[in-house]
């Protein structure tokens, strides 16, 4: 039985041109678990929002919704709220309250239920998520992850059927957020509920879906097994085909069997095909970076926030290299923003030496939206050139704070060039980012020829782009070097390519390197 | 120590306890209800480990008053000015400062005891609408508390009138427009259908309506009696019963004597183990 029923839907925005939505004819059946993907401004937030009536945009609309037979435009207040789930983006944005068993009962609370039940209710779903043990904590005082776990919580807590989820990840950092997927495989598995889910994290979406939806210029391009479109994907070499699953990707382009989702039946793939030999692939042997001329050394820095707190950095040292792209990675909320900050000095260690040979240090914080302060980009700029730079010229007459979240990144870039630092640190430069925009954000770095620190949870990007990586750990980096020495070095902490050629390649880290030296062997 | 098990009472409990204590503190100007009080207001922080150096208000206070006030028949010398430093006006101010450090000791113990939570639940009933307004504001504020920081770590100037402009202006627009996702947020959790109901996890048990009545029957007996009499000015005088002194003591001390039983039950069921 089919929970909604799309018929030839298109829709307009007052303000555009353009139809955000061309044509969509769709049918989700009950109990489905679904992906919708495709680039940023593509239609799949404007999609999703039709499916919840009382977020639905206003706009031209032609064609109608169906919700289980009847017309979405019959569906009630009430049917809306009590049935029809919707979590967003923002883990912050959306909670109401500030208590968690406060935001737990707030939606029980405007259906009119009476305390008894409300009672159950919320003790049902505190068990469920495990959120027994911080029920009586602020909602100020959670992670982020945690966050996000609450507002799933507080919306399924009313009993509903269907749950749409705006790109509830994008926020968090790696951990949190296949905690958070691996939950709604749970809820869709162990209570039945309808998922329809637009996400950037197809790498580990996939292998939980049920169905895929791909949409490209406001129109329906597959709507299939995760399968079908990620063999459609590969073969029709479209751009998204980069975001699918990295066993998928290697086992396309080595044989035309069923194509593997996770590392274990990739590696299964892998045995198969070039056996259990320990190659050491001689191409990719690197070459060292000349660290002769440091731009910014730091020896043994110290730094804690209060006086009786705890440091924070504990005899860190670092030298970065003129020209090159140092990417520091580890856990959440350790210190690595403290790190950045230290070095620009915003904030002064109480021990140890900081020495750069430029003053000239520019710091691109995590959330871009704290540097905007004109109403609208070329304001914010005023200056062209840099604007063509980073291919943001359309974006000119626009308030920085409609821009999607990837333009917005690109705009507070420009705004930081402006003052031409030699050195650029960026924290967390692809929260949030579409495989597009990433590609997009990578090249613009090669092409600046500064040197740049990121910080990132994006083992991918930083094994792909950065000239050299740093695991940060316990305040102080504990191992350091080159992408692909770093990365298999590391037995957990590193790129799916090499996890799934672990004992196989020893030395390959990326989809790319692992193609390649298969093909060889296979001549 | 001992822990403070009167703060796991019912929040109409807790409320009844502070709303009669706070105000037998300011009516009550008995000498020996006001040492009854202050005594009970102590202990009570020490209880929930609370520590303020209340002295010094009570310096000035006691001398403040009769430097001021010059009524009272027992002249005690005669100020520069000429006006008299009396006797009665003295103790009468030596009384205020402990009716003042007393209240404030109580309104201490009152802010940790009664949590916004608890407020909330009790006033909740009556104005609903208000009480999700304030569960709304307290989570916002450490919300902006974060956001400000970020803004300021984010534009560093040395002109602070520059960064105040430029900090409220983004705090503003940026608030704005993640408001509108709250706003979403509860849209599509029904916000604004009739009949809201207001939920709470506090349940009255038989020992809270038995200790809230005792509190009642308590205070009711001390305003009926009104046994207590005194007057300052112009001539020191006052009346007494000691029915009425015990029975103050315990609505004073109810907290104390509540969690001494609760210890002592403690341990007496640990050594039945």
């Amino acid at each position: 039985m089919e929970v909604f029923n799309i018929e030839n839907l298109t829709f307009k925005y007052p303000t555009k041109e353009k139809a955000a939505l061309t044509d969509i004819t769709l049918q989700i059946d009950k109990g489905e678990f679904i992906l919708l993907c495709g680039q940023s401004g593509c239609g799949k937030t404007t999609l999703i929002k039709h499916l919840k009536p009382s977020l639905t945009p206003h706009g031209q609309t032609q064609g109608n919704i169906f919700y289980k037979s009847t017309n979405i435009k019959q569906v009630s207040t009430r049917e809306d709220a009590s049935e029809i789930g919707y979590v967003l983006q923002n883990p912050d944005n959306q909670i109401v309250t500030d208590k968690v068993w406060h935001e737990l009962a707030f939606g029980l609370e405007n259906l009119g239920i009476d305390k008894q039940q409300i009672r159950l209710r919320v003790a049902e779903m505190a068990n469920f998520f495990g959120i027994q043990n911080w029920f009586y904590n602020d909602t100020a005082s959670l992670s982020g992850g945690q966050k996000q776990l609450l507002n799933l919580a507080s919306i399924i807590v009313m009993g509903v059927e269907v749950l749409i989820l705006d790109e509830p990840t994008s926020q968090l950092d790696p951990i949190s957020a296949v905690d958070f997927l691996e939950t709604l495989k749970k809820i869709n598995d162990e209570l039945g509920i309808t998922i329809i889910l637009t996400e950037h994290r197809l790498e580990e979406v996939f292998k939980l879906v049920d169905k895929v939806i791909v949409m490209q210029d406001s129109k329906i391009l597959f709507y299939d097994t995760p399968h079908n479109v990620c063999k459609n994907l590969i073969e029709t070499q479209h751009p998204m085909a980069n975001a699918m699953p990295t066993p998928a990707r290697i086992a396309a382009a080595l044989t035309h069997e069923e194509l593997p989702f996770t590392i274990k039946s990739g590696r299964n793939l892998l045995y198969k095909l070039i056996g259990s030999t320990n190659i050491l692939a001689d191409n990719l042997i690197e070459k060292p970076i000349d660290t002769n001329f440091n731009i910014l050394t730091l020896k043994d820095v110290f730094f804690r926030y209060t006086k009786d707190g705890n440091d924070i950095l504990k005899g860190l040292s670092i030298n970065v290299a003129q020209g090159e792209i140092y990417a520091i990675l580890g856990g959440n909320g350790t210190g690595k923003s403290t790190l950045l900050n230290v070095i620009a000095k915003n904030l002064r260690p109480y021990r140890g030496k900081i020495k750069s040979s430029t003053k000239s240090i520019a710091l691109l914080p995590q959330d871009p939206q704290v540097m905007f302060i004109k109403d609208t980009v070329s304001e914010e700029l005023a200056n062209n050139e840099i604007s063509k730079l980073l291919n943001i010229s359309h974006l000119l007459n626009f308030h920085p704070f409609d821009l999607s979240g990837g333009e917005q990144q690109k705009v507070a870039l420009a705004k930081i060039l402006l003052s031409n630092p030699d050195i650029l640190l960026l924290d967390e430069p692809t929260k949030g980012l579409d495989c597009y925009f990433k590609a997009e954000l990578a090249q613009i770095l090669a092409s600046l020829n500064k040197t740049i620190i990121l910080v990132s949870h994006d083992i991918e990007f930083c094994a792909k782009y950065a000239s050299r990586c740093g695991l940060y750990f316990d305040g102080q980096i504990i191992s350091e070097g080159p992408p692909r020495e770093f990365f298999s070095n590391n037995y957990f902490y590193t790129t799916s390519a090499s996890r799934m050629c672990r004992h196989i390649i020893s030395n390959a880290v990326t989809v790319k390197e692992v193609i390649e030296t298969c093909q060889n062997q296979l001549k | 120590m001992i822990r403070c098990y009167f703060s796991d009472y019912h929040p109409i409990v807790l409320f009844i306890y502070f709303i009669s204590v706070i105000s037998f503190a300011i009516f009550l100007m008995h000498p020996v209800c006001l040492l009854i009080s202050i005594s009970a207001a102590i202990s009570y922080l020490a209880l929930l480990r609370i520590k303020k150096y209340m002295l010094a208000i009570f310096l000035i206070i006691s001398i403040i008053n009769p430097l001021f006030n010059h009524a009272g028949v027992t002249i005690l010398f005669y100020l520069p000015t000429g006006n008299p430093f009396t006797l009665e006006s003295l103790l009468y101010g030596i009384a205020t400062s402990f009716m003042i450090i007393t209240v404030i000791a109580w309104f201490c113990c009152y802010n940790k005891v009664v949590t916004s939570d608890k407020l909330l639940y009790l006033f909740g009933k009556l104005l609903p609408q208000l009480s999700l307004i304030i569960s709304m504001v307290l989570r916002l504020i450490p919300l902006y508390k974060i956001r400000f920081n970020k803004i300021m770590h984010a534009n560093p100037s040395d002109n602070a009138f520059k960064t105040a402009a430029l900090v409220v202006s983004i705090m503003v627009t940026w608030s704005m427009e993640t408001a509108i996702d709250t706003a979403d947020s509860m849209k599509a959790r029904g916000y604004g259908l009739p009949n809201r109901t207001t939920f709470s996890n506090y349940k009255l048990t038989t020992r809270d309506i038995v200790v809230s009545i005792g509190l009642v029957v308590m205070s009711g007996y001390l305003i009926c009696s009104n046994k207590l009499a005194v007057t300052y000015i112009p001539i020191f005088n006052y009346t007494q019963s000691l029915p009425d002194f015990i029975i103050y003591t315990i609505l004073c001390y109810t907290p104390i004597i509540l969690s001494i039983m609760e210890e002592l039950k403690w341990k007496y069921l640990i050594s039945k183990i």
